[in-house]
């Protein structure tokens, strides 16, 4: 009997609970003053990113964004990081200690919303997963204009090459969102005149590079299209796995022996060191007597100064002095 | 007088007939690659190595076949050896057509000490992956064979170690290590280590060196040896424990050192290769229509036809898609199956 009472009831407390509830509040709509720069309107990985005034809350998500907001001097904007691959660049080090870690790893869905923010800044399509940042016109919804890097947008043929010029369109476009395009051309300047000092002496030239990024039993190599080959080429040198035709891909032994490069490049990453491959190097019987081994002709670069970002610049300098420094005779 | 004379001949004849087949094989192996090497070249590489001549042999070619080829294919077919004779074995002990060197959690336990080293690090030991790897792996095979051992002995008595309990021990344990391996990976996995498990699991004969291949070898040889020492144990199991107690056989004494004995040498060989499936489970399937059921043939036949159809899984391995391996253990499924399909529908219409 008391169950057959209990149901009803249940019905009855649950269907007038429902009928109870109002919608979600109204966001609040901050009325700052709109400056004669906003609103920006940009296609971004085929979405349109509306923002009508300055964000001063940025959420950036994976370390690439993250560099980029500091490369460009406004850490004083985000409201809050998270996801780093390894470390961030020392110059920036000072102003990435002051800034809120939301997580080790991707933020909870409710840790972002908690940190209320206007911008979320990405570098992976995965940060916009739903149980991350929520996909991007329910951001827009909430307030939030979204930003995910060019280089990673979900659909592959909204990708650009990856070149300098990408890079840099990507630090065009979040200095502008953020009211302060005239911090992108500055930083561009400065890094294209790096380049070309670079590219002027290109001390790679005549030298065969093997840029090996990972694995023992087969090697995973830097390919012909991505940060490795841009590197290389921006110092004069040239890929053995050049005809690759993606950034990364498997190599093969047999033709790192066929090919005997003259200097091998080392991707530091924190879950594959330098230092791991190098002993691998050495010890191995076979690729022990690789001519770049036995003279240690080894270059190492970290993984985030190897792939399309702000950093690569900084890639390009650290192999040319370390190729310098080598003094290989060519 | 004849018969013996005859037997001798047709005995001759058959093992020139297997090393022929392995010479064939191993030559088609060492010439393929990503580098080109003529297979006249292989050859006198090889004579080279030997001693008889070959003056023009270059550094390169040395280095390409000799040094990196060669102790892949010695590994492929020491390793198809000892899974394919490891099958037949605890197929006979157990009775159990399904069995095969990976039933006492063997390859569970060795994923689990590989998914250690390779998601959460070898820096803190001071060795390298490439070197720890292995060691974790044969480690981890021993301590789950133990567990599976434990499981299977429980309250003793001849219940114990009995091919049903050894059998759901073994599931038990898989299902456990299981349980590890995917929380480890999926919640501690940085980069590409979910992938670099997966390819782990799927077992890999590339980046082997002399000296792994020769402790390979050297585990194949002591896997026939021991057991062609039992071989005739063996065939009284295939009549079952009750005709195997009645013919004198110490039937608990036998099980237990054949199924330890097993599992170290497939731990061995996982712990080189990691878990290449379907070659132990199909290949003794496949000699015993050819053979016969007496294991004194049996296992040498399995041996040999282990390791030829791992060599050429091998091959095809890493010559089908360029610049790329596809996994071994996904390949031997796709020859195996319907190797076993073909073999259940002829034993049905027979």
């Amino acid at each position: 009997m008391v169950r057959r009472t209990v149901f009803p009831c249940a019905l009855l407390l649950a269907g007038a609970l429902l009928t109870a509830c109002a919608g979600a509040p109204e966001a609040e709509s901050t009325q700052a003053a709109p400056s004669e720069a906003f609103p920006v309107t940009l296609t971004n990985c085929g979405h349109e990113v509306v923002v009508d005034t300055a964000p001063e809350r940025v959420i950036t998500l994976n370390q690439g964004a993250t560099e980029v907001v500091l490369a460009l001097g406004l850490d004083d904007r985000l409201a809050g990081t998270a996801y780093l691959d390894d470390a961030v660049s020392q110059r920036w080090a000072d102003a990435y200690a002051a800034v809120p870690v939301l997580a080790e790893e991707y933020p909870t869905h409710e840790a972002i919303l908690e940190a209320r923010p206007d911008l979320v800044y990405a570098s992976y399509a995965s940060a916009f997963d739903r149980e991350v940042a929520g996909d991007r016109p329910a951001l827009a919804d909430l307030g939030a204009a979204s930003y995910l890097s060019p280089f990673g947008c979900a659909e592959e043929d909204q990708r650009p090459e990856p070149t300098f010029d990408a890079v840099w369109q990507e630090l065009t476009d979040v200095a502008t969102l953020l009211g302060t395009p005239e911090r992108a051309s500055a930083l561009i300047d400065e890094q294209k005149r790096t380049l070309a000092e670079v590219q002027e002496s290109a001390p790679g030239t005549g030298l065969k590079v093997l840029w090996f990024d990972s694995g023992d039993k087969t090697p995973l190599v830097g390919g012909g299209t991505g940060g490795p080959q841009l590197i290389l080429d921006a110092v004069g040198a040239e890929n053995i796995f050049g005809s690759i035709e993606r950034g990364w891909g498997e190599g093969s032994w047999e033709d790192v022996i066929a090919a005997d490069p003259d200097v091998i490049v080392l991707a530091d990453a924190s879950w594959s060191t330098a230092a791991e491959k190098r002993t691998f190097l050495e010890k191995d019987p076979v690729l022990q007597n690789l001519s770049a081994v036995k003279q240690g002709a080894l270059v190492t670069v970290a993984y985030s100064e190897a792939t399309p970002g702000v950093r690569m610049v900084d890639g390009v300098t650290s192999v040319a002095d370390q190729i310098t420094a080598l003094g290989l005779t060519r | 007088m004849v018969a013996p004379v005859r037997r001798a001949v047709g005995w001759g004849l058959l093992v020139a007939g297997a090393a022929l087949v392995v010479m064939i094989s191993a030559a088609v192996a060492l010439a393929a690659g990503s580098v080109d090497v003529a297979l006249d070249r292989v050859v006198a590489v090889v004579l080279r190595r030997c001693g008889f001549g070959g003056a023009d042999v270059t550094v390169l070619e040395d280095q390409l076949i000799w040094q990196l080829r060669m102790p892949r294919v010695l590994g492929a077919l020491a390793v198809g050896a000892v899974l394919a004779v490891c099958g037949a074995v605890l197929q006979a002990l157990t009775r159990n057509d399904l069995a095969d060197p990976f039933l006492l959690g063997v390859s569970s336990g060795a994923s689990v000490g590989a998914v250690t080293v390779i998601v959460l690090g070898a820096g803190t030991v001071g060795l390298a992956a490439h070197t720890l790897l292995p060691i974790a792996a044969f480690i981890g095979a021993l301590v789950a064979l133990a567990t599976v051992l434990l499981i299977a002995s429980l309250g003793g008595g001849t219940t114990a170690l009995s091919p049903h309990r050894t059998i759901l021990a073994g599931v038990a344990v898989a299902h456990l290590c299981g349980a590890y391996t995917s929380i480890v990976t999926l919640m501690r996995g940085e980069g590409d280590a979910a992938r670099r498990v997966l390819s782990w699991t799927l077992g890999s004969l590339a980046g082997l060196r002399w000296d792994s291949a020769a402790f390979l070898l050297f585990v194949a040889a002591i896997a026939l040896a021991w057991s062609l020492a039992y071989a005739q144990r063996l065939d009284a199991f295939t009549f079952g424990e009750t005709s195997a107690r009645s013919l004198g056989i110490p039937v608990t004494a036998t099980r237990w050192s054949l199924m330890i004995g097993t599992a170290l040498v497939t731990a061995a060989s996982v712990a080189f290769a990691g878990v290449i499936g379907f070659v132990g489970l199909v290949v003794p399937h496949l000699v015993r229509p050819v053979v016969g059921h007496r294991h004194r043939a049996v296992l040498p036949a399995a041996a040999l036809a282990g390791g030829v159809l791992l060599l050429w899984a091998d091959t095809a391995a890493r010559s089908i898609v360029p610049r790329q391996e596809v996994p071994i253990g996904a390949l031997t499924a796709l020859i195996g199956v319907p190797a076993l399909v073909w073999l259940l529908a002829r034993r049905s219409r027979a």
